[in-house]
C-alpha cells in the first residue's frame, strides 16, 4: 500500500499534466514531422546551397588574394627590371653622349687647323701677289718717270737727249723713286 | 495531495482566457483530430521557410541579390556561432539541426506576435463577426503548444545522441559519463571512482531531463507571453467601446517590444543549450589522454 500510493499520485498528476497541456501521441507526431520536413526543407534549399555558395566565395578571394599577392610581386619585380634597364640606358646614353663629344670636339679642331692653314696659304699667295703687282706697278712708274724726266729735260734744255742721257736720267730717277 | 494537484490543474490559467493546449481544428473523433491550431500554424511557417528559402537560392550568384543576401547573412551568423561552441568537425554535422532550430523557433514565436493570431477564432458571440473572447482561437504559434516544444526537444535529443555516439562511441560515452578522471590510483582511485559513478548517474539524469527542461522552458515562456497580451488588451474592458479599443492597442504595445525579444532569447537560449550539450558530450578528454600516455 505504501509503495502504491506514490505511484498513484505521481500517475495522476501525469494525467493531468498531459490533460491540462493537451498532450497527445497524433499532436505530438505531426509537430515533429513537420520539424523534420522543416529541417529538410532548410538543409537542401538553404543552408546546402548557402554554405556552398560562402566557401565557393571564400574560395575565390582566397584566389583572388593569391593572384593579387603574385601581381605585386611580379609588378616589384618589373618595376626592378624596368629600373635596371633605364639605369643600363641611361649609362649607354651618357657614353654616346661624352663620345660624341669627343668626336664633335676633335672635328673641330682639325677644321679649325684646316682653315687656319687654308687662311695662312690664301694670305701668303695674297701677300705673293701683292708683292707682284708692286713690283710690276713700281717698274712702270719708274719707267713712266723717267720717260717724264726725260721729256721735261729735254723740254726745258731744248737739246735732244740721246740714248746715254736717257738711260742715266732714268737710273737716277728710278734711285730717287725707289729711295 | 493528489486532490491537490487535481484542484491546481483544473484552476484556470490567470487573468487572461488563453487555453494551456492548443485546440484542435477537427473534433477529437476526427481522424484528423491531430490537425490543431498549432499545426496549422507550424505548416504555415512550414511554407514561409519553403518560399523563402527556394526564392534566395534559386538563381544564386557570386554577388547575392537581396533574399540571397539575407540569407547568407543569417546561415553564415548562425554557422560561425556553431563552429565557435562545437567546433568545425562537428558544426558540419550538427548545424543543419541548430540552424533548423533557430530559424523554426524565432520564426514560429514572433508568428504569434502577428495581429489575429490567438484573437481570430471562436468564442461567445456578442454580435455580428465579433466575439468576447477567442477561446478556440484558429491560429496559435506552436511553440505556445507543449506537443511541439516536446517533439522539437526529443528530435534535438536524439540528433545530440546520434552525434554523440558516431565522434566516441557507446563505450566512449559511458566512460565519458561514468569514468573516473584524475588519474588517481590505488585507493584513493577506487574512492574516486565511487564518487564518478555516483556524478555518472546524476549526469544521466541531468541528461534525460533535458528534453523536459528545454521543452517547458520555450512553451513557459512563450504561453506567458501570450498570456501577457491577450491580458494587457483585455485591461480596458468595460470602459466603453472607445476605451476598450484604444485600450487594446495601448497597453499591450510595450509587451509586444518585449515579447519580440522574448521570442528572439529563446530561440537563441534552445539552440545555444543545444550546441553546449553536443559540445560537451562530442569533446575528446585529451588532457586525461595525456596524462595517460605520461
Amino acid at each position: 500500500m505504501t509503495l502504491t500510493t506514490p505511484t498513484i499520485i505521481a500517475a495522476g498528476a501525469l494525467d493531468a499534466f498531459v490533460g491540462q497541456f493537451g498532450l497527445a501521441w497524433s499532436k505530438f507526431f505531426a509537430q515533429v514531422i513537420i520539424f523534420w520536413i522543416v529541417f529538410m526543407i532548410l538543409k537542401k534549399y538553404a543552408f546546402g546551397p548557402i554554405l556552398g555558395m560562402l566557401e565557393q566565395r571564400r574560395q575565390r578571394i582566397a584566389d583572388g588574394e593569391a593572384k593579387l599577392e603574385k601581381i605585386a610581386r611580379d609588378a616589384a619585380e618589373a618595376k626592378q627590371n624596368s629600373q635596371a634597364i633605364l639605369d643600363k640606358a641611361e649609362a649607354d646614353a651618357a657614353r654616346l653622349v661624352k663620345e660624341a663629344d669627343d668626336a664633335a670636339k676633335a672635328i673641330q679642331e682639325r677644321r679649325q687647323q684646316e682653315a687656319v692653314s687654308s687662311a695662312n696659304t690664301i694670305i701668303t699667295k695674297a701677300r705673293e701677289a701683292a708683292q707682284l703687282e708692286q713690283e710690276q706697278l713700281m717698274s712702270q712708274l719708274k719707267r713712266e718717270f723717267g720717260r717724264m724726266v726725260s721729256d721735261a729735260t729735254s723740254r726745258v734744255t731744248g737739246k735732244v737727249l740721246n740714248t746715254d742721257d736717257q738711260t742715266r736720267i732714268n737710273q737716277e730717277t728710278s734711285a730717287q723713286v725707289s729711295a | 495531495m493528489s486532490s491537490f494537484l487535481s484542484q491546481q490543474a483544473s484552476l484556470p490559467p490567470l487573468l487572461a482566457n488563453v487555453h494551456s493546449y492548443a485546440s484542435g481544428l477537427f473534433t477529437e473523433t476526427s481522424t484528423l483530430s491531430f490537425v490543431t491550431n498549432s499545426v496549422l500554424v507550424a505548416l504555415v511557417v512550414m511554407g514561409i521557410v519553403l518560399w523563402f528559402s527556394r526564392k534566395a537560392t534559386k538563381n544564386m550568384t557570386l554577388v547575392p541579390h537581396k533574399a540571397q543576401n539575407f540569407l547568407e547573412f543569417i546561415v553564415e551568423f548562425l554557422y560561425n556561432q556553431v563552429v565557435g561552441i562545437v567546433g568545425e568537425k562537428q558544426a558540419r554535422l550538427a548545424f543543419p539541426l541548430l540552424g533548423t532550430l533557430f530559424i523554426y523557433i524565432l520564426i514560429s514565436n514572433w508568428f504569434g506576435l502577428l495581429p489575429g493570431v490567438g484573437t481570430i477564432g471562436w468564442g461567445k458571440g456578442t454580435g455580428f463577426l465579433s466575439i468576447d473572447a477567442a477561446h478556440d482561437p484558429l491560429l496559435r504559434p506552436p511553440t505556445a503548444d507543449l506537443n511541439a516544444t516536446v517533439g522539437i526537444a526529443v528530435s534535438s535529443f536524439l540528433v545530440w545522441l546520434f552525434l554523440t555516439i558516431k565522434e566516441i562511441g557507446v563505450w566512449g560515452f559511458i566512460v565519458h559519463t561514468f569514468g573516473p578522471k584524475g588519474g588517481l590510483k590505488g585507493v584513493m582511485g577506487m574512492v574516486v571512482a565511487v564518487v564518478f559513478l555516483f556524478v555518472g548517474v546524476i549526469e544521466v539524469v541531468s541528461i534525460v531531463i533535458r528534453p523536459v527542461t528545454l521543452s517547458i522552458r520555450l512553451y513557459g515562456n512563450i504561453f506567458a507571453g501570450e498570456n501577457v497580451i491577450h491580458a494587457m488588451s483585455d485591461m480596458m474592458n468595460g470602459t466603453g467601446a472607445i476605451g476598450s479599443f484604444l485600450g487594446s492597442i495601448i497597453l499591450p504595445l510595450p509587451f509586444y517590444f518585449m515579447e519580440l525579444l522574448v521570442g528572439l532569447l529563446q530561440a537563441i537560449v534552445f539552440t545555444l543549450l543545444c550546441s553546449v550539450y553536443i559540445q560537451l558530450s562530442t569533446t575528446h578528454d585529451d588532457h586525461g589522454h595525456e596524462e595517460e600516455h605520461h
